[in-house]
């Protein structure tokens, strides 16, 4: 295991990673060569609608995924190769997942409390009353009001909001260098998303760790990720610095993802622009760009060849005719001219484009 | 606690209307006493007979209308006293008999439900973690096999293998050897047999059953999540797994000591147990009706009382649906998010 190609501060180092699960159809391509690196501390978003690949992605890395699954690729956690090992050794001491519903992640049949300790007596070697209170101590960290009476309770008595900060008090006793919390506010109520995104971005902060946030919500990783991933069936459109993403945003794909969501700065009635079409089938998908079959951009050769990864410094993506360059002006321009893209899709009038 | 008290007496009014089924078909299937004297029942020209049916009439309240003789039966009943044998002689009485027989058959469905609890359970982990892996198909096999195959049949494989050709186990029961200890003159050791043949067949529906309602369980994200904790495979089968998926499983062993009552009939006439079940079948090609309403009785009770314990159960594994206190409790304190 050789560190010489990577900084010391690289936690974790994908290279071309790719996870298929073994299906009657074939091999169902979920995450089709990804790779990015991520440093300690740092946060990094990884975006992309549903069926994405960006759960897979992350149970892969965790190796969560159960065994009728092809991995290929690296994963280096620490320098130490991950693809087709048994990862369990570092589970619940150096990575912890927080999972998307609170309310069926928790046992329902385990105090809560009893659910955070756990991992303390299984591998900090406590007591059960050191056990105990550093759970409380836990609790009282992420806002659980009333903790030392809430370890005796049980998940159906606690909110969905509660719940998920049980959650970040169990991924927080692992104390873990990698943290991947998968859409851990999809479930919850809009007022309590917020609260929920900013103490798990405090707590990362406070300890130094690295996490990934999954979410189909650019608006969350806004302001909390310090770099974006987009990802699109089980590829990766387009990754750079959250602020550069926004700024320059370069694939077709980020921006309908951008305009598909409402905006507290739109004005009133503004029309979302939904993305018309489904997510590519994985087993038998297209041979070109994943998205050409939805993009306003797509050409003929977006049907046909796959678009090589382009590099500006920090900031990469996979695109033929990216936005803000003349061949991405010209390939709407012409589509917008035949009324429709290379793969039929028609093109909306331009009033209604953002 | 209202709600208990509740069940307690709908279970109640169900025991009254099951003795008033069995007692009133008891006495319209057959003739009590034609059960109770023989021949000399029919003989009614003869003074002496006369009088000997007339006695008879008054000594068993032949001579009372049907809902009088039940209400005195009742009240025997509940005060412990279940009549008279019409059979041999009265003698002993059927408490007596009951008093015998019935815990020589609860030893033997104890060991039984043992056995096949203790079986099924670390079965059906090992089948739900390989789910339709060869373990698994293999194991669906064998659950099949045992389901199938008739306690009778059982019975002559087990007393073959391990009474006759390993000799390991007693071949005999002896219903005055003392219960409790590991020899061959133990009747826990001479259970075992029994035990496995009524056993083995009921441990391998439970298995069916706790199988799927496991890998149901495993299914869930909370199991996921107890993985990515960092516990260990079996502490996740056994500590987090299981309790949620035991409630089909405990549903099935209350209603299935019904059903072993039926099964020990046979175990107990091929390994000579003098049980209940044995009692009753007597008893009922005599039409002894004391006995056989003394039997039924007792199972109905039975299986209402486990099916009783097996709602206390559920409680018990699921906190969700415990009694309305900490629902009151949850009110004041989950004030927050």
């Amino acid at each position: 295991m050789s560190h010489e190609t990577e900084t010391p501060s690289t936690l974790l180092k994908l290279d071309d990673y790719r996870v298929g699960f073994r299906t009657e159809r074939g091999l169902a391509k979920a995450v089709d060569g990804v790779s990015y690196e991520l440093n300690s501390g740092k946060t990094l978003a990884i975006v992309g609608e549903s069926g994405s690949g960006k759960t897979v992605l992350n149970r892969g890395i965790m190796g969560l995924l159960g065994s009728n699954i092809n991995e290929s690729g690296s994963v280096k956690f620490q320098g130490e190769e991950l693809v087709n090992t048994n990862r369990q050794k570092f589970w619940g001491k150096k990575m912890a997942m927080i999972f998307q519903d609170p309310m069926t992640s928790l046992n329902p049949v385990m105090k809560v409390g009893k659910q955070v300790s756990e991992p303390l007596r299984l591998h900090q070697g406590m007591s059960r009353k050191e056990a105990r209170h550093r759970t409380v101590e836990l609790f009282t960290l992420v806002g659980i009001p009333e903790p030392s009476q809430r370890f005796d309770e049980y998940p159906h008595q606690l909110s969905g909001g509660m719940r998920q900060r049980v959650m970040i008090s169990i991924a927080l006793a692992i104390e873990p260098d990698l943290l991947i919390a998968d859409e851990p506010t999809t479930s919850l109520d809009v007022t309590v998303q917020k609260y929920i995104l900013d103490l798990l971005v405090e707590v990362q902060k406070e300890s130094n760790m690295a996490m990934t946030i999954i979410t189909h919500d650019l608006g969350v990783a806004r302001g909390r990720a310090d770099e974006i991933l987009v990802m699109y069936g089980g590829r990766v459109m387009e990754h750079a610095p959250a602020e550069t993403l926004f700024n320059e945003m370069a694939h077709p794909y980020t921006s309908a993802l951008l305009s598909s969501i409402p905006k507290l700065d739109d004005p009133k009635h503004t029309r979302l622009t939904p993305i018309e079409g489904f997510p590519p089938d994985i087993v038998d998908g297209p041979d070109g760009c994943k998205f050409a079959a939805r993009c306003q951009y797509a050409q003929e050769n977006c049907l046909s060849e796959l678009p090589d990864t382009t590099v500006k410094g920090d900031h990469s993506y996979a695109c033929f005719y990216p936005i803000g360059t003349d061949e991405g002006a010209k390939a709407f321009a012409s589509n917008a001219e035949r009324g429709h893209t290379a793969a039929g899709l028609k093109i909306r009038a331009k009033e209604e484009v953002i | 606690m209202p709600k208990a008290i509740k069940r307690l007496i709908g279970l109640s009014c169900l025991l009254i209307v099951i003795s008033m089924i069995t007692f009133g078909a008891m006495n319209f299937l057959g003739d009590p006493l034609f059960n109770i004297l023989g021949p000399v029942a029919a003989d009614v020209d003869n003074p002496d007979s006369v009088k000997i049916i007339e006695e008879a009439k008054a000594q068993y309240h032949l001579d009372k209308s049907l809902p009088e003789r039940w209400a005195r039966w009742a009240w025997d009943f509940v005060q412990g006293d279940f009549g008279v044998q019409f059979s041999s002689s009265g003698q002993p009485p059927v408490s007596n008999l009951i008093k015998e027989r019935l815990p020589r058959t609860l030893e033997l469905m104890a060991v039984a439900q043992l056995i096949a609890v203790a079986l099924a359970i670390p079965w059906s982990v090992l089948a739900a973690s390989r789910a339709n892996k060869r373990t698994d198909k293999v194991s669906t096999i064998t659950a099949f096999a045992f389901v199938s195959i008739p306690s009778f049949a059982m019975a002559v494989i087990l007393f073959y293998i391990f009474s006759i050709r390993l000799d390991v186990l007693p071949d005999v029961y002896n219903a005055t050897d003392s219960f409790w200890g590991f020899t061959h003159d133990h009747r826990l050791i001479q259970l075992i047999l029994p035990g496995f043949t009524l056993g083995l067949g009921a441990a391998a529906g439970y298995q069916r059953l706790l199988r799927t309602d496991l890998i149901t369980t495993l299914q869930e994200d909370f199991i996921l999540m107890a993985r990515s904790k960092g516990v260990s495979k079996r502490r996740v089968l056994y500590y987090h797994a299981l309790r949620p998926s035991l409630f089909s499983l405990i549903t099935l062993l209350a209603i299935n000591i019904g059903y072993m009552i039926g099964g020990s009939l046979v175990v107990e006439q091929y390994f000579r147990i003098p049980g209940i079940a044995s009692a009753v079948v007597e008893a009922t090609l005599r039409e002894d009706f004391p006995v056989v309403l003394a039997v039924v009785m007792i199972i109905s009770c039975g299986f209402m009382v486990f099916n009783y314990l097996a709602d206390f159960l559920y409680s018990v594994i699921d906190p969700r649906i415990r009694t309305e206190k900490s629902g009151q409790r949850r009110k004041i304190t989950s004030m927050g998010m």
